[in-house]
């Protein structure tokens, strides 16, 4: 009696997760979240974004204390922290306050990608008294009551990496954009097998980035690469082991008709080029993907993967810094069009109320080893 | 059962060697401590706030006192506030329900989720523990597939008064959960129905004996469960402004956590509300206190777990001097 229950719940899961998968394999890629897509012009400069006349979106702090030039404390409070993208940019943010020497900034928050977490972290760092708050949100409307809590005590607020609504916070250091991803990982596998088919590897269908990079990629190979054939999409959660197995699955199924696998994740990703390691198509089958360097460098090395797409987690904690120190100067104002950050030059200012850090990164035999996260 | 002895011996009074006695004075001491070092946290505003944050947990803690008095356990809780949250959302954006009414379906769905459970843990004799690890992926499952992981967003204003809101100064939510405490408190040590969870927690088969109604008890405690747990993911969807499906994931150990500290025996028989709530309040203000002194995040639940077992030990040892 126990265990027929027991089966017959989880056959009803397992019923209700296929359900839900074939629903969504059979629609259109629509990003999970119902923007329409843009996807850029195909020459190869074609990285800047047009200059749209968008105003300034963002929200003010009230009464913040003028702090122009003196020394501030701020927090930064990530996703989560303990994994390498996060420390990578929590370096960047040490590297920027060692170069400005007037800031001192610390990274916490909690060790599971929790909203709810999260939320409490940044709660307790208000009441604990800050100049500035950096973060990447778990959830773009949830965690807006809070931040606006901070914009409201007088407390500078910067994003990066993951956005809240904008009027949440002051400005949002953006890595990539959507499209420029989508680009970036067409071109890159056009590159290598020209008008082959390909398949890809993805966390879920829903996945919020995962989904509107890939609608993304859809609009831009229709337009640019119209003649390459899109095999299948498969799911493999962020599950090294189902990864490799969706992977080695697909290459079974499709033979010589497969040219390529994109990796949508950072664990899809290597455990695509470790699948077709194995499988001996070295060369015969292109992996092109979202991944760290660390986890890539020994089949970039290897010459088994060519281009691993991303950009670069410690500019962006280090932009962030550089923005936050500006807001505070009171350099970087509404309706600026620029700010400078160090090193990285000047970046643009888009979307009314976000800085561009600029084109994706790409990864390759070349430079691969000189990035360590 | 020591009558020879206490002539000759200082005995500690009874009341000071309760659980919850012993637990308040070290929770008073931590706060006296933690206001020491940091001049934010014994503010009215702060301590305010953490009742905001911790009235979730504590929602659900209540019934799941409850639950554990008769011997049980709910660890589906977590997911019934995911899935409440979903429906919530869902019934109001998608299937255009007025939100009043789909507050009202979200709170039948949450008491529905726990009816299910102790309906199959009364009928079926399920361990409790089983039925319920099998919800909380039935009912998580239930709240992705509902979602398809999207977010509803854009309630209107009124919908935040009561996780954002005050009245007279204090948290609306606060409100709720204090006449809720008071209402589970006499619930428990006043009536029958108390009295009967006490039962069924000491001895089942005598509590049966006895014709109570063990199986009615039960499935009214389960269902209070989800009701319970629906109540908080309306608390928490209008405190943070969204409906997520991944909401209250965790918070079965959270909410456990605080009972058992509170002195909640687990294996039934013996527990109190008062210990809850105090077990709930030491947890969230250790959280707070010890951000506040600059312990960052992850030493900070290294410093709970370690205060946790101290504090249990500190009881439990005081206790056997008996």
């Amino acid at each position: 009696m126990k265990t027929s229950l027991l089966t017959t719940t989880a056959a009803a899961m397992f019923a209700l997760s296929f359900a839900a998968g074939a629903a969504n394999a059979a629609s259109k890629w629509d990003g999970a979240d119902d923007l329409p897509t843009s996807p850029l012009a195909c020459d190869a400069g074609g990285a800047a974004a047009p200059a749209v006349a968008k105003p300034y979106d963002g929200g003010q702090p009230t009464n913040a204390p003028d702090k122009a030039g003196k020394e501030i404390t701020i927090v930064d409070v990530p996703k989560l922290i303990g994994i390498g993208y996060f420390n990578a940019t929590t370096k960047g943010m040490q590297d920027a306050a060692k170069e400005l020497g007037n800031v001192k900034v610390s990274t916490d928050g909690p060790t599971e990608a929790k909203i709810d977490e999260q939320i409490k972290f940044i709660d307790n760092y208000i009441t604990r008294g800050v100049d500035g708050i950096l973060f990447a949100a778990n959830d773009p409307v949830a965690i807006a009551p809070v931040l606006k809590k901070a914009l409201s005590k007088g407390i500078h607020v910067v994003g990066y990496d993951a956005n809240s609504q904008p009027d949440a916070r002051e400005w949002f250091v953006n890595q990539a954009e959507f499209n420029g991803i989508g680009k970036s990982m067409v071109d890159s596998m056009a590159k290598e097998i020209g008008d082959g088919s390909f398949a890809i590897v993805t966390s879920t269908f829903t996945t919020p980035n995962q989904a509107r990079w890939i609608a993304e990629m859809q609009a831009y190979a229709e337009k640019c690469h119209p003649k390459m054939t899109w095999l299948e999409t498969v799911e493999a959660q962020e599950d090294n082991n189902l990864s490799f197995n969706q992977a080695t699955t697909l290459i079974n199924k499709y033979g010589d008709k497969l040219k390529g696998l994109f990796g949508m994740t950072s664990v899809a990703t290597p455990a695509s080029a470790e699948a077709v390691t194995k499988a001996g198509q070295c060369g015969k089958i292109a992996v092109v993907g979202l991944a760290t360097p660390n986890a890539m460098k020994p089949y970039v090395n290897a010459g088994c993967v060519k281009s691993v797409v991303l950009w670069n987690p410690v500019d962006l904690g280090y932009a962030a810094t550089y923005v936050m120190r500006a807001v505070v100067d009171g350099k970087l104002k509404p309706g600026a069009t620029s700010v400078e950050a160090g090193k990285l030059g000047k970046l643009n200012v888009v979307n009314g109320s976000e800085i561009l850090l600029g084109a994706p990164f790409i990864f390759n035999k070349d430079n691969v080893d000189k990035f360590d996260f | 059962m020591s009558l020879a002895i206490e002539t000759k011996t200082f005995r500690v009074p009874r009341w000071l060697k309760r659980h919850e006695t012993l637990l308040a004075i070290i929770l008073l001491i931590a706060l006296f401590g933690l206001g020491l070092m940091n001049d934010r946290f014994l503010t009215l505003d702060n301590l305010l706030n953490q009742g905001r944050l911790m009235t979730e947990i504590g929602l659900i803690a209540l019934p799941m006192t409850f639950v554990i008095i008769t011997g049980g356990i709910d660890l589906s809780v977590g997911a019934i506030v995911g899935l409440c949250a979903v429906m919530l959302g869902y019934s109001w954006k998608t299937f255009h329900f007025p939100l009043p009414l789909a507050i009202v379906f979200s709170l039948f769905v949450g008491a529905l989720a726990g009816f299910i459970n102790g309906l199959v843990i009364t009928r079926i004799k399920v361990p409790p523990l089983i039925m319920t690890i099998a919800t909380l992926a039935l009912y998580r499952g239930l709240a992705e597939g509902i979602s398809q992981a999207h977010s509803v967003r854009g309630y209107p204003e009124w919908f935040y008064f009561l996780g954002q809101g005050d009245v007279f100064g204090v948290p609306t939510q606060l409100l709720v959960l204090l006449v809720l405490i008071v209402i589970f408190g006499i619930v428990l040590d006043r009536t029958t129905f108390g009295r009967a969870l006490y039962a069924i927690g000491a001895n089942e088969t005598a509590a049966r004996f006895s014709a109570l109604s063990v199986d009615r008890v039960k499935l009214v405690v389960y269902t209070l469960s989800g009701l319970a747990s629906g109540l908080a993911a309306w608390v928490l969807v209008s405190r943070v402004t969204t409906t997520r499906m991944d909401m209250g994931s965790g918070y079965e150990l959270d909410v456990i956590a605080a009972v058992v500290l509170g002195g909640t025996s687990i294996f039934g028989g013996s527990g109190t509300i008062w210990g809850t709530v105090i077990g709930l309040a030491m947890i969230q203000l250790l959280k707070n206190g010890l951000a506040l002194t600059g312990v960052k995040g992850d030493a900070t639940i290294m410093v709970i777990g370690v205060a946790l077992i101290l504090s249990v030990l500190i009881a439990s040892s005081l206790r056997r001097r008996d």
